[in-house]
């Protein structure tokens, strides 16, 4: 089955590895024996999203957020409406915070995001950074990852991430991250996210199959580096919080 | 009364210091807990230096301090690298009399980026150099816009800027004013038409987010930029790089002053470049400049060598979470074209703090070690698999790297065979723990 990736603002949303976000989802793809293509958008770029069978934004600068989000608007409906027919789509990093109501800068200029979801985001000049273990409803291993973000967000309804062993979550210490709608998959943490967690991969992976009618393997093919860095990680995170 | 005390106990607590072997930050720390002000209340020379930036700093003050000193003049710098306030401070008053006049013809400083704003609210510099801002260190500087908004306060409205004008978000910071001097490196034979790398911060202008072209460019998105939204592009340099030779390690600046390269690096002609233009702005001659950069050996211990059963090898430290760093170094291994076995190592992520971040590994350029001379790959460390994962992203055949988690293992790995040169790829926080296991040289 031929399966397109659509990756928005490859350049402008880019900060800490989030491409490779794509080509771990791309790869496990292939894998399974699907061909893929990553379509990249730029702003300014023609895009039909209902060529997609996936949506990826990643994170960046908080001016290059603004840059995208200004872009990412003529999207917004049928981004709203593509997720509600079921798209999958995964927003890493700071695009998270365009899904929402509003986005808040640290100077107090609020814009408003496409409206996908209920939050609002609130950044503030002193940046949030820590590593981060917590867990999902979706599968029992941990999720790992680095938060590195300077927006509080309030008003999710339905996190990604349970409340946090340690890292900052959404709007505190230890609260719920990220946000988890049907298919549609946001959460600010960096690793990148699907690289250092090869369960969500899987999970993300397999809602883009169900979606199309393909059948999702009784065994995924096993990324030998990746479920090793991610043990090495989780063991190392686990140490962490129990030495706090 | 306050200002003695705080020089006094900065002075003994240096001195003690140098006995137990501390660092050279804590007796500047005393000193502003004694005397929160003391830096705006001691008497500092004519002609005050900040240099800082993302990559260079080190490199380029000492090249800065060795031509001012050529030229006759007493410079005082934080050789140790101590480039917050604190460190800062115990440079100044370990070097000042009593009263508070600091004896030297310049005070040179390497000053962190996210520190300079906190240190330049007690005195300013004259000439304030900026080497570049990339990707850097990101779990603590979060992006290189914000290092950029962090700086920005330091660079104060009567301080003249020496800046790269290849850079195009450090050369933001001479909008709106004149008193910038630019530096640069012209099309060369190194020059490519677009930029390189795997992630492309200068695909945008950082002013207004329009896309960006490129006349040329010398590495990542570093070269001559235009932004077709706004119009804003590379400024005209003052003192520029027309011709390079890496092979011969033969510089030209401006036309006329011909320099030989000891450390043949495009990233090096920048440092070169910067400590060249604030040292003419300075009232150094060209002959003079040129004079001492000719075949400078930097003293600071980046590069290191060893010996290892029958092979010989260079530990080239490379900053963790510094992609660039990286890239500089994995460039000098494809380009010395030397046949070599490649190690790389990320066993503690930084040496200050603890943190399971790996993400800066996508950042690095590795496909630069697919390159005929590059014979062997082995990653090693706490976090060899993220590095595997990251090379199975790489143009690298499977068969050409190998991971070997511990350190020690992988020596006996490299002991065990070959002879061909070994190229260590690592940070501070991990090389010794390679070195220890070696015959090092002197």
């Amino acid at each position: 089955m031929n399966l397109t990736i659509f990756r928005f603002y490859p350049d402008l949303m880019n900060l800490y590895g989030s491409y490779a976000n794509v080509s771990v989802l791309s790869r496990l793809l292939e894998r399974l024996g699907h061909a893929v293509e990553v379509r990249d958008v730029a702003p300014g770029d023609a895009a039909g999203l209902a060529d997609a069978d996936f949506l990826y934004m990643g994170a960046g600068t908080e001016r290059r957020q603004q840059f995208a989000l200004a872009d990412f608007r003529r999207f917004a409906d049928d981004a709203r409406a593509a997720a509600n027919d079921g798209l999958p789509m995964l927003f890493a990093g700071t695009a998270m915070e365009l899904l929402g109501e509003s986005v808040t800068d640290a100077n107090g200029n609020t814009v408003s995001g496409i409206g996908l979801a209920p939050f609002q985001t609130v950044q503030r000049a002193r940046r949030i950074v820590g590593d981060v273990y917590g867990r999902t409803e979706l599968f029992p291993e941990a999720v790992v990852g680095f938060m590195n973000k300077c927006g509080v967000i309030s008003g999710v309804d339905s996190p990604l991430l349970d409340a946090l062993d340690m890292g900052f979550g959404n709007d505190a210490e230890h609260a719920p991250e990220g946000w988890h709608s049907a298919n549609v998959y946001a959460s600010e943490l960096t690793g990148p996210l699907l690289v250092k967690n090869p369960k969500l991969l899987e999970h993300v992976a397999g809602a883009l199959l169900t979606r199309k009618g393909l059948t999702i393997p009784d065994e995924w093919p096993v990324d030998v580096w990746a479920r090793q860095g991610y043990d090495v990680t989780a063991r190392e995170l686990a140490a962490r919080r129990d030495k706090a | 009364m306050r200002k003695l005390l705080a020089i006094l106990a900065c002075k003994v607590g240096y001195f003690v210091g140098k006995l137990v072997g501390k660092g050279s930050s804590l007796p500047g720390k005393l000193a502003l807990q004694l005397c929160p002000d003391i830096l705006s209340r001691v008497q500092l020379p004519p002609t005050v230096i900040a240099v800082s930036g993302s990559n260079g700093k080190t490199s380029t003050v000492e090249m800065i301090a060795a031509i001012l000193r050529a030229d006759g003049r007493k410079v005082i710098y934080n050789k140790e690298g101590s480039n917050q306030t604190e460190g800062v401070a115990t440079l100044i008053l370990t070097n000042a009399s009593l009263s508070g006049k600091v004896r030297a013809d310049v005070l040179l400083m390497e000053s962190d980026e996210r520190y300079a704003a906190r240190t330049f609210q007690y005195f300013r510099p004259t000439h304030f150099v900026v080497t570049n801002l990339y990707r850097d260190q990101l779990t603590r500087n979060g992006h290189p816009e914000s290092v950029y908004d962090a700086l920005r306060p330091a660079l104060l409205p009567e301080t003249e800027l020496v800046l790269n004008a290849d850079d195009p978000l450090s050369s933001c910071f001479g909008l709106d004013r004149d008193n910038v001097t630019w530096f640069g490196l012209e099309r060369c034979a190194y020059s490519v038409p677009s930029p390189t790398g795997v992630y492309h911060d200068g695909a945008h202008c950082p002013v207004c987010g329009g896309a960006m072209e490129y006349d040329y460019v010398h590495y990542n998105h570093i070269g001559a930029w235009r932004c077709t939204s706004c119009g804003r592009a590379r400024p005209a340099t003052q003192y520029a790089a027309t011709a390079l030779d890496l092979r011969k390690g033969l510089l030209t600046i401006d036309g006329t002053v011909n320099i030989e390269l000891a450390f043949r690096s495009i990233y090096n002609v920048y440092n070169i470049l910067a400590a060249y233009a604030v040292c003419r702005r300075c009232g150094v001659s060209a002959g003079t400049a040129a004079g001492v950069i000719g075949n400078y050996v930097l003293k600071n211990d980046r590069m290191q060598t060893f010996r290892l059963g029958a092979h010989h090898g260079t530990l080239l430290t490379s900053k963790h979470e510094n992609s660039i760093a990286y890239d500089t170094n994995l460039r000098y291994v494809q380009d010395c074209g030397t046949e070599c076995v490649v190690v790389v190592i990320v066993d503690a992520v930084s040496r200050k703090y603890f943190t399971s971040e790996t993400s800066w590994l996508w950042d690095i350029d590795f496909d630069h070690l697919d390159s005929p001379n590059v014979k062997r790959v082995i990653l090693s460390g706490r976090y060899c698999n993220d590095l595997a994962e990251r090379f199975a992203y790489s143009v690298l055949p499977a068969e050409k790297w190998e991971v070997v988690e511990g350190i020690p293992a992988a020596v006996e790995t490299l002991k065990a065979s070959g002879s061909e040169e070994i190229y260590v790829l690592t940070c501070f926080s991990d090389r010794d723990k390679f070195l220890t296991l070696t015959e090092r040289e002197a």
